[in-house]
């Protein structure tokens, strides 16, 4: 008898796998041909871009340095999405990370045990305190949370501009726009990678095991899928999804700090980096699965490196968007196609 | 072959031959092949899960099928979507209706259609709109919105906007779910009319009574395939019943009880005091309804749709706060809207609409076989919950539903709609220990899952369980009941004895008052 094609309701995990790997492959190739149209050579770029990626060991640290936040922004995007909830405003969750972290570091004189444990909290505190407005309002007025947390990250972004200039400007050495280095950073773990790669890893594997294997986990699941399902189970839902979205703006929050101390050691202008927006893309990647956040992360991370090299051989810094755009639709196309099978009747 | 016994005049408006079906791990349709004619209603039977939805859903091109062929009029058609099968004539009013809400009904009936033109008018499409209400003879209130109507007005605009896109073959899934019999009388003449000049019917029902009132032919489906196709005037229910479950089943007028029914000073489960319940528009729904629901009885709810049902069964199970006077549950005033405290207290509610408010479609099978239990061991606990022990949980309560399942992980939109059915009433019968409120229960359920629910309700009872049957079916109401209320207007119009209750008397006290049903406000 014939193979009919089908289509599935579950696509295995390994389906998935391979459709994206496809799918990674084809922007690839694609880019080549692009760049080989506009006069370049595709295979001595690829070959540079390997080689400050992949291939060298200084790649891969920045690579490790790149995913750190992506993995936590893309958490922070990820948790909410499962429950219906569009944290736009990981960026701005971010800032105030960042910012209340630099401000102990700065200001509090805390023992230096006490220094990064006490930072990281105010940096996830101020994270969840970014996000509390539109939280509450989305929880009990259901007030469209796309709105608000997308606006507040203006507010951030400039507020954090207007102290490292300001108030908070490095006068030490007033040359750069930003605050003075922090007294106490994030210890290294491999060469330039520091212990936030290893801190962000293991906080998207615990929350993927937290909600798959607590009631919290089952309740807000239950609350996105079907909300009126969740009142006849008597599960109130407004505590939930005020719950779920603090949760995401400390995720968001904890990334800020973890970028200031470890990274960039000092507070500046535009430190988030897009990282909060770039989550939105690493959470989607990720689709229903936290561990799958990790190979997301790290795609993004190669993807923004690729465009620091890109710009050191003259060509626009935009291509990372362009690229970043073609590769979503290819892999939107993968995951569909993967769904079709042909099966033996 | 039972086809060979008609003379085939002309050919058939639609041949399926050898049609196949399957999702993973589950057969939907294996070599179904029958003939659609034109001048005739179809009925298509079959058990729960049977592939009759599948069929259909073939038919209007939503799903491919994986073998087999369509012949429309002599020749061979593929349908790549509903729309190809639409420009085909055929067309499909489905049991969850797709109107928009917000929309009025000419607003309804010009959407998506080619020859609505590109600047609309209200007055001209309301004046469209009537011109098609005439001319098929299915009266609507152009101007009204979808969310004013009642489910068999819906009905109505969803029948005239296939009809409005010249269909010649009409499709309806289970559309008698959800009308009262007075609709029913009046779909069942607009079918005939259809009939009657030359368009070809194909009607899913569970209810053969319907079947023998309205059918020319039927199509019995078993476990995905066809069991044969016969002329009405050649079978009976009994017989329909034989091919469909493969033993017979009937459903007995009386569920005698071991032991008399609970008098009136048996314990009181719940009681109502002058319950008064209002919508968001301030209109009262329910007014000043007094009821005691004795442990160990069935109380049947009697009354057409939309006269309070979904308030009074909401007030009973936390839904919806009273707006004045109060409910005792276990002797004790009630938490105001916390269906939560309702269930803990042992309050089990089978809603009307089960996929809407009772499961989360997307999610699996075990998440929401676990909705009402997932606090307690072995599922959870204050804060753990164990995903396993809820796949186990599902596979035992499907069991106990009656429900094959491919997946307890897959999610339970892909069961056939009586499948999810049984397995709400199972889930909500285990933890119904002291009031079980039903609505409709029998709605979507095949004629052995009937029988099974309504022996489920009698063991309740027995049980010590104050039993709440709201429903339309006086048949069930009689056969099930010690006590009978009748819902008017969101009034209780007397509660009676079932040995007092005559047909007529509380038929004239359903229909009584309905003109004012409006005003009540
Ligand atoms: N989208 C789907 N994915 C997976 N399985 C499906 C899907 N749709 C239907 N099925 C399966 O196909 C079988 C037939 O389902 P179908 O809905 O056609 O039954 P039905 O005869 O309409 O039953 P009911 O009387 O309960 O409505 C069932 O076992 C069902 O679980
Ligand atoms: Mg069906």
């Amino acid at each position: 008898m014939s193979a009919p094609l089908v289509r599935l309701a579950v696509v295995p995990p390994r389906r998935l796998a391979v459709a994206r790997i496809l799918a990674v492959l084809a922007t690839l190739a694609t880019v080549g041909i692009v760049l080989a149209l506009s006069g370049r050579d595709p295979l001595l770029l690829g070959r540079l871009i390997l080689r400050s990626t992949v291939g060298s060991r200084f790649g891969l640290e920045d690579l490790a340095l790149f995913m750190t936040p992506l993995l936590l922004t893309g958490a922070s995007v990820w948790n909410g999405v499962r429950v219906n909830l569009w944290n736009i405003g990981a960026e701005g969750q971010f800032y105030a990370g960042a910012t209340a972290a630099s401000a102990i570091g700065l200001f509090v004189p805390l023992p230096g045990a006490l220094m990064l444990p006490v930072m990281a909290l105010a940096g996830v505190l101020a994270g969840a305190a970014w996000i509390a407005l539109p939280a509450v309002a989305r929880a009990w007025l259901s007030v469209s949370e796309i709105i608000t947390t997308l606006l507040l990250n203006f507010v951030a972004s400039l507020l954090v501009y207007y102290l490292a200039t300001g108030p908070w400007a490095d006068h030490v050495t007033n040359a750069l726009a930003s605050t003075e280095r922090l007294r106490i950073l994030i210890p290294a773990v491999w060469g330039a990678v520091h212990w936030g790669f290893v801190v962000a890893l293991v906080v998207v594997v615990v929350l993927g095991v937290v909600l798959a294997r607590s009631r919290f986990g089952y309740e807000t699941a239950i609350c996105g899928a079907n909300p009126d399902a969740a009142r006849y189970a008597g599960i109130a839902a407004a505590p939930l999804l005020c719950t779920v979205m603090l949760v995401s703006g400390g995720l968001a929050g904890l990334a800020g700090m973890i970028e200031v101390a470890g990274t960039v050691h000092r507070l500046q202008g535009g430190i988030a980096n897009n990282y909060g927006y770039l989550g939105i893309v690493v959470a989607l990647l990720a689709r229903g699965s936290a561990v799958a956040l990790i190979p997301a992360a790290a795609l993004m991370a190669l993807i923004l490196d690729t465009g620091i090299v890109l710009q050191t051989a003259q060509i626009s810094a935009s291509a990372v968007l362009a690229i970043t755009g073609g590769l979503m639709a290819a892999i939107a196309v993968a995951d569909e196609l993967a769904a079709y099978v042909r099966v033996k009747l | 072959m039972p086809e060979t016994m008609f003379a085939p005049g002309e050919p058939p408006f639609l041949k399926l031959s050898g049609i196949g079906k399957v999702f993973p791990g589950v057969i939907a349709n294996e070599d179904v092949s029958i003939d659609f004619r034109r001048g005739e209603i179809h009925a298509l039977l079959g058990e729960n899960g049977a592939g009759k939805s599948t069929l259909m859903n073939v038919v209007t091109g939503l799903y491919q099928p994986d073998s087999g062929e369509m012949i429309l009029d002599g020749y061979g058609v593929e349908f790549a979507g509903p729309p190809a099968a639409i420009a085909a004539g055929i067309g499909m009013v489905h049991q969850h209706f797709k109107l928009v809400p917000r929309f009025t009904v000419a607003e309804n009936l010009a959407l998506g259609w080619n020859e609505t033109p590109g600047w609309v008018a209200p007055g001209a499409i309301e004046a469209k709109a009537r011109a098609l209400s005439e001319r098929f003879g299915l009266a609507i209130r152009a101007d009204a919105r979808i969310d004013s109507l009642s489910a068999g007005e819906q009905q109505r605009v969803e029948i005239l906007r296939v009809l409005s896109r010249g269909a010649k073959m009409l499709i309806l899934d289970e559309p008698t779910a959800v009308l009262s019999p007075v609709e029913v009388a009046s779909l069942f003449d607009a079918l005939r009319r259809f009939r009657d000049g030359g368009g070809a019917v194909v009607i899913i029902t569970h209810k053969l009574d319907e079947v023998m009132a309205v059918a020319d032919r039927c199509s019995v489906l078993r476990a995905g395939r066809l069991v044969g196709t016969h002329r009405i005037t050649d079978v009976t229910p009994a017989l329909l019943v034989g091919e469909m479950i493969g033993r017979p089943v009937d459903l007995p007028a009386s569920y005698p009880r071991a032991r008399p029914a609970p008098g009136p000073d048996a314990p009181a489960a719940m009681v109502l005091e002058a319950v008064s319940v209002r919508d968001e528009a301030g209109v009262t729904r329910l007014d000043a309804v007094s009821l005691v629901l004795r442990a160990g009885e069935v109380l049947g709810i009697a009354g057409v749709t939309g006269n309070g049902q979904p308030e009074l069964a909401g007030v009973m199970t936390g839904l919806v706060a009273p707006f004045s006077g109060r409910v005792l549950l276990g002797g004790a005033p009630a938490p105001g809207a916390d269906p939560g405290a309702f269930a803990a207290a042992g309050v089990g509610h089978v809603p009307e609409d089960r996929l809407r408010s009772a499961l989360a479609p997307s999610l699996g099978v075990a998440e929401n076989a676990v909705l009402r239990e997932y606090r307690v061991k072995p599922v959870g606990g204050r804060l753990a919950y164990n995903a396993g022990a809820a796949r186990r949980f599902a596979e035992a309560l499907a069991v106990a539903a009656n429900v094959r399942l491919a997946s307890p992980t897959a999610p339970i939109r892909g069961l056939s709609g009586g499948n999810q059915q049984r397995l709400v009433l199972a889930r909500e019968g285990r933890i119904a220990t002291s009031v079980l409120v039903a609505s409709y229960p029998a709605r979507g359920l095949d004629i052995g899952a009937i029988a099974a629910m309504r022996e489920r309700l009698a063991a309740a009872r027995d049980g010590g369980v104050a039993v709440v049957l709201v429903s339309e079916d006086l048949d069930e109401i009689l056969a099930l009941s010690d006590r009978i209320a009748v819902l008017t207007a969101g009034r209780l119009m007397g509660v009676m004895e079932r040995a007092e209750a005559r047909r007529d008397v509380i038929g004239r006290l359903m229909s009584g008052r309905a003109a004012d049903a409006e005003i009540a406000a």
